[in-house]
């Protein structure tokens, strides 16, 4: 008789998402929903399908084209006890609206002296190689994670998504949760199968500021986020086939970032190549590494950066596609860090 | 301010040449794209927001520029661009991604930009009215001719951009004329679901400029109204601000299941479609022939077939042309 | 005694094909009649195929792969 794997249920990312903001729902009345197409549409990357049909206009309210007014007022509500989760429906769209995502949202607490609390979500889309072009594409992963006072989250699969949103709705603090576009599970942006995995049915936090060790190694350390994780798996196991144990660190939150995890894989390994969507220059690559080299951990070759090039993302598919982080690219960088050892 | 005949002849072959346009690249973007629809694969992949229906919005309005007019448009483009005279080879090589765009491949649909014609897009809802604002300013200083056309859609009025833009260039009393294009719908979203005003057109009250209400969809009365505007602002008097209550006839973009529309309301929307009421009206005002639509709507699809194949046609740029041009 | 798991005629309007861009369930686990399993997609919407009946599920059909009205994705055994 064969043995019946138990009963598992997996989930999309985009499944996962509403999933969690659902189950928040029903526990916590002051959790409620404003962005634009995510009422009857179920939001445009499907993040809040099923919940307008279960809550309703009251509490999931379709806005108008207004970012810095809803998202304002999302600060204004959660300063007063409410629990808003907004959605800035591209993170490229962040320029009308960002005074009252960094300069509010982020620091009215601190101007507060802790005395007030602005607990709310932003939850915004990343990420490109779908020919959005320059304005649609972006991760901006550094931009947010930069200025103080707001938490950032991005989850690389629906286990993290359902967690990862549940703890951030839960936390007092501003959290923005980052979501790839092709991660989702939306099928019209691609197939990204490792990121529809397990997921419980029970509430369940993943906490925030904790990186995860997604694959075991010994030789080197992939750190990434979302889409860089994927790549990340990949090249390990083109590393493997090359006898090259690598080691792939999900940092899961920019902020507070995990740089004990990456420390620890990194002492292990010896080597290091952080992996990201966002621009080069000035950006989570460049964070990685210095945190890493400026508590002097031991290298055995200098550590290389797979970053998106410092330039505006392109719309024809073959210079996105040459742009883009990849599993090769990880690959070469490994080959190229090998060169230079000592 | 009536168009005369050859003017009323333009416009009409610009909104054909338009709707010729949109059709083959609604055939051609769904290329590659089925029975999947990956939105990466095909000879145009990304986004496509096609103009069909609102051509009237564009011929009106262009029917009075010249190329030292400026133009500002949105993600929905097209029929803005033919009509202004940008290169229709190079706008559709750059849709396709290839080296002979307009921007060597690296703007596609979204982002056409055509400095000869002084013609501009932008991606993001809003963004248009400022920068037309800008253009309207320094022909202003420079004392150099030309108004600005700022287009946008009826929810990019909920936009801060778009009041901040406009309270401006009435008080510098800049020569700009903003344009929505009122299709109702914004994605999913109803005009009377976000909307406090029932037209965008009162609002123009708030910035001491004229507000003017086309509710029909009519080439004609754009063509007047507009003109009215731009002449306005080419006397130095300032701004206005048009709606001009326009019908999407196709989704918001390529893909888009529109389940949010009610019943009904696309079928009526066909039985509007401004391209056969203004062949009638031809026919009427001046005995139109078949013969003569037939020639017009030939040399439309040749003209459309050659842009079609001469970006087809073209190579695509080496990629790490993607380094360039980011500075000069 | 195995059950098929047909893609229903009713899924969605069209006869377009569609693709398969999730299993919801690892192959060779146990589900119960009405569990979701998998999402298809035609055009740019996704559709929830639900499980006709219970027990183990043998999938035949993987994610990426084009379908249409009748085919047999897996089978539940």
């Amino acid at each position: 008789m064969t043995q019946v794997k138990a009963k598992n249920r997996k989930l999309t990312i985009a499944r996962a998402m509403a999933e969690s903001i659902a189950m928040e729902m029903r526990e916590d009345e002051k959790v409620f929903l404003m962005g634009e197409d995510i009422g009857e549409l179920g939001g445009v990357f499907g993040n809040t399908r099923g919940l307008y049909t279960e809550f309703g206009a009251e509490r999931v309210k379709d806005t108008p084209i207004s970012e810095t007014a809803f998202i304002g007022a999302a600060v204004g509500a959660a300063s007063d006890g409410m629990k808003p989760v907004v959605e800035l429906m591209f993170v490229d769209f962040f320029g009308v609206c960002f005074d009252a995502i960094y300069n509010m949202m982020a620091k009215n607490t601190y101007f507060a002296g802790g005395e007030i609390n602005v607990p709310m979500v932003l939850m915004t889309s990343t990420g490109g190689g779908y020919s959005d072009g320059g304005q649609h594409s972006q991760c901006l992963h550094a931009t947010f994670a930069h200025l103080p006072g707001m938490k950032v989250v991005a989850p690389s699969n629906a286990y993290d998504a359902k967690g990862l949103m549940t703890a951030a709705i839960r936390d007092p603090n501003p959290v923005i949760f980052m979501f790839h576009k092709a991660l989702q599970g939306m099928g019209w942006l691609g197939t990204e199968k490792e990121a529809i995995v397990d997921v419980p049915e029970e509430a369940y936090e993943v906490p925030l500021g904790k990186a995860a060790i997604t694959r075991e190694g010994a030789d080197v350390t992939i750190v990434g986020i979302t889409s860089g994780v994927h790549h990340g798996l990949k090249a390990a196991r083109e590393l493997e086939a090359q006898g090259v144990s690598a080691e792939v660190v999900d940092l899961r939150s920019l902020v507070p970032l995990d740089r004990e995890t990456v420390i620890e894989s990194v002492k292990k390994t010896g080597r290091l190549i952080v992996v990201d969507e966002d621009y080069h220059s000035y950006g989570m690559t460049a964070e990685i590494i210095a945190s890493v080299s400026e508590v002097g951990v031991p290298m055995k070759a200098a550590p290389q950066r797979v970053a998106y090039p410092d330039i505006p993302i392109p719309f024809t598919p073959v210079m996105e596609q040459w742009a883009l982080p990849s599993a090769d690219k990880i690959v070469k960088a490994f080959a190229k860090m090998k060169e230079t050892e000592k | 301010m009536t168009p005369s005949q050859e003017q009323e002849i333009w416009m009409y072959q610009h909104m054909v040449i338009s709707r010729f346009f949109e059709e083959s690249i609604e055939k051609i973007y769904m290329e590659g794209k089925t029975p999947a629809f990956n939105m990466a694969k095909g000879p145009i992949p990304g986004e496509m927001h096609l103009s069909n229906g609102q051509e009237p919005c564009a011929v009106g309005v262009c029917a009075h520029l010249n190329h030292e007019d400026i133009v500002v448009s949105t993600h929905r483009p097209h029929h803005i661009a033919i009509a202004k005279g940008v290169d229709l080879m190079k706008m559709t090589a750059e849709i396709f991604g290839k080296k002979t765009g307009l921007s060597g491949g690296r703007g596609g649909h979204m982002h056409i930009f055509d400095a000869n014609v002084n013609f501009s897009c932008s991606g993001i809802i809003g963004e248009s009215v400022g920068v037309a604002a800008g253009a309207a300013l320094s022909r202003k200083m420079q004392g150099k001719p030309g108004v600005a056309i700022a287009y946008l859609g009826e929810g990019a009025a909920n936009q801060g951009a778009f009041h901040e833009a406009l309270n401006l260039a009435s008080v510098w009393k800049l020569p700009v004329v903003f344009v929505i294009e009122d299709n109702a719908w914004g994605i999913s979203v109803s005009k009377q679901a976000s909307t406090a005003v029932k037209h965008n057109s009162d609002r123009a009250v708030a910035y001491a400029m004229p507000g003017v209400h086309i509710p029909n969809n009519d080439p004609i009365q754009i063509f007047e109204k507009a003109g009215e505007a731009i002449e306005r602002a080419r006397r130095g008097e300032g701004p206005t601000l048009i709606e001009i209550e326009t019908s999407r006839l196709a989704g918001h973009f390529m893909g888009d299941a529109e389940a949010y529309r009610p019943a009904g309301e696309k079928e009526h929307l066909t039985e509007t479609d401004p391209i056969p009421a203004f062949k009638k009206r031809l026919q009427e005002r001046y005995q139109w022939t078949e013969e003569q639509d037939e020639a017009l709507r030939a040399q439309a699809r040749e003209t459309v077939d050659a842009a079609i194949q001469f970006a087809r046609d073209s190579e695509y740029p080496a990629p790490e042309e993607a380094l360039e041009k980011v500075f000069v | 005694m195995s059950t098929e798991v047909i893609v229903p005629n009713d899924l969605w309007e069209e006869d377009d094909e569609a693709v398969i861009t999730s299993w919801l369930v690892d192959d060779g686990t146990s589900v119960s009649e009405g569990d979701m399993i998998a999402e298809l997609m035609v055009a740019k919407i996704q559709y929830e195929l639900l499980a006709p009946a219970s027990g183990t599920l043998s999938i035949l059909k993987e994610i990426d792969d084009v379908v249409a009205k009748g085919d047999c994705v897996a089978k539940i055994g």
